[in-house]
């Protein structure tokens, strides 16, 4: 018995873009503002599980094939690398940099290695909730 | 109506370069004379301006406003009686929509007005059934639905 879920399919499908937006948002505003990349990552995995919900996890997989696996992988090594890269310039362990910078359409901005640490905390948590979620789901 | 959109921000482009003037204004200034050019080159254009489609959107929101004030009040009503004397009532309605976010649209309308709930939409997509808190006549309640809300959205979505 197939029913009918043309209202939260199409829901789902606009709010995916708003919630990922937040997540994208929240993610940007973690250094000075409450946020970061764990929440980030959760929010944004919160948006992919809608689409789960919505419609089913073999539709979901062949819209984003993506492997969670390598994504967690990547997170590892991007946090790994921003935190060993200072020792190889003679710089202790964790040793941040940061700077000022004119972007154009932004403007003056503060970039901050920090970030790249927490891309990595976000591509992890983003793994690890969807692999989680996925395992759990595909059990019979 | 997405190639007349397309249109309007070319020639709003167009005019900020011929008048070198690359700011905000500049960019509004030629967007309102390419609506001007579009209205004058209308008959051109292979489906209606999507002005109109613009204007038919505001008009629907402002009777969703309305109508969410007033089916308020009617519930209010219904609750302060003393007397527990409403018919509720499951009623199946019959739309004429076909597309996915017509039929999403009508479905939130019916439900953000107090007194009825859409619980479900059929198999095939033509049937909404609504259920409503206090109704005597049904004809009447499918008749006020397909005249107010799904009429406005139709003109929303006709090219």
């Amino acid at each position: 018995m197939k029913t009918n879920d043309v209202i939260i399919q199409f829901t789902a499908k606009i709010v995916f873009f708003i919630i990922f937006f937040f997540s994208i948002h929240i993610f940007m505003a973690g250094h000075y503002t409450p946020g970061g990349g764990f929440v980030g990552g959760l929010l944004t995995s919160s948006a992919i599980v809608l689409l789960v919900l919505a419609y089913d996890l073999n539709t979901v997989r062949t819209v984003l094939p993506i492997n969670y696996i390598h994504l967690i992988a990547t997170g590892l090594l991007l946090a790994l690398g921003t935190a060993a890269f200072p020792m190889f310039i003679g710089k202790p362990f964790f040793t941040h940099f940061f700077d000022y910078f004119t972007l154009p359409l932004i403007g003056k901005t503060s970039l901050h290695t920090a970030m790249l640490f927490d891309a990595g905390v976000y591509l992890v948590v983003v793994g690890v909730t969807m692999t989680i979620i996925q395992r759990i789901g595909e059990d019979d | 109506m997405s190639l007349q959109l397309f249109l309007n921000f070319a020639l709003a482009f167009v005019w900020m370069f011929l008048s070198s003037n690359y700011t905000s204004t500049g960019f509004i200034i030629g967007y309102l004379l390419g609506i001007v050019l579009l209205f004058a080159m209308r008959r051109f254009l292979e489906t209606r301006l999507y002005i109109y489609r613009v204007w038919a959107l505001v008009k629907l929101t402002m009777l969703f406003l309305k109508e969410l004030v007033l089916a308020n009040i009617q519930v209010l009503k219904v609750v302060l009686k003393p007397k527990l004397d409403m018919q509720p009532a499951f009623f199946a309605y019959p739309t004429v929509l076909t597309k996915e976010w017509e039929i999403t649209l009508l479905s939130s309308l019916i439900t953000l007005t107090p007194g009825t709930v859409v619980v479900h939409v059929s198999d095939d997509a033509k049937t909404l059934y609504v259920h409503a808190i206090d109704i005597s006549d049904v004809d009447e309640a499918i008749a006020a639905i397909r005249n107010s809300f799904e009429k406005a959205i139709l003109e929303v979505s006709e090219s």
